[in-house]
């Protein structure tokens, strides 16, 4: 399997519960959370290299293995059905 | 029928290998090379409950085996100091584990292992089944 390189761009959730009518679909635009971060990341930057640097952690490293945790979780699936209310979410 | 097949039979024939060898042999050699190099993707959990205060719940979760792939090489930014704690921690609780040894090389290992592995709990409560697919 060739291995994500950014992090799930979408989502799908969708709720649905007894009594209601329709249920509710929604597609979330996860890309707009993450431009959102990254100008908070490059702001927090020097305060990262500094605890980086106190508490011996490699900070280039530690950035590209959180990107991989957060690629990787590209095609996680979660389905909860209990009765009255049934729960999907899908990251695209 | 293609040469392995062949030298199968053939010593089989000269009386060279037994009739189970030959089976085993000949299972090998059908195991499709697809199959083989076919990787795991996902890890599926599937639980099926009947509680008696909740009622019945079904789950079904499917994550992806690169997170856990990428969760063994966040142990790789972890400081030596505090990997030793880890350790410490771990022999207390009775597990002999040494986390300098969760290396990607040997994750792919135990990934590879997987594929065969399928676990299923079934009590009157719950039915549970994880496997890898």
């Amino acid at each position: 399997m060739k291995p994500e390189i950014l992090p799930p761009l979408t989502a799908t959730v969708r709720v649905r519960r007894a009594g209601w009518r329709h249920g509710v679909r929604l597609w979330l635009p996860l890309f707009l959370i993450w431009l959102l971060l990254v100008p908070l990341l490059i702001l927090l930057l020097p305060l990262l290299f500094v605890g980086a640097l106190i508490f011996g952690i490699n900070l280039w490293r530690s950035l590209k293995a959180l990107k991989g945790v957060l690629a990787a979780t590209h095609g996680t699936h979660v389905e909860v059905d209990r009765g009255d209310t049934k729960f999907f979410i899908r990251l695209h | 029928m293609n040469d392995s097949r062949r030298q199968i039979l053939d010593m089989l024939a000269q009386g060279k290998i037994t009739a189970d060898e030959a089976e085993r042999l000949l299972a090998a050699v059908e195991r499709s090379p697809a199959q083989e190099g076919e990787t795991v993707k996902y890890l599926r959990v599937l639980v099926d409950a009947n509680d008696e205060h909740e009622g019945p719940t079904k789950v079904n979760v499917r994550v992806p085996m690169q997170l856990l792939r990428a969760g063994v090489r966040l142990t790789g930014i972890i400081p030596a100091r505090a990997r030793d704690q880890v350790n410490d921690a771990l022999r207390k609780e009775g597990i002999p584990f040494d986390i300098n040894n969760l290396t990607p090389q040997n994750l792919e290992e135990m990934v590879e292992h997987l594929r065969d592995l399928t676990v299923d709990v079934d009590n009157e409560h719950a039915k549970v089944r994880v496997f890898c697919e």
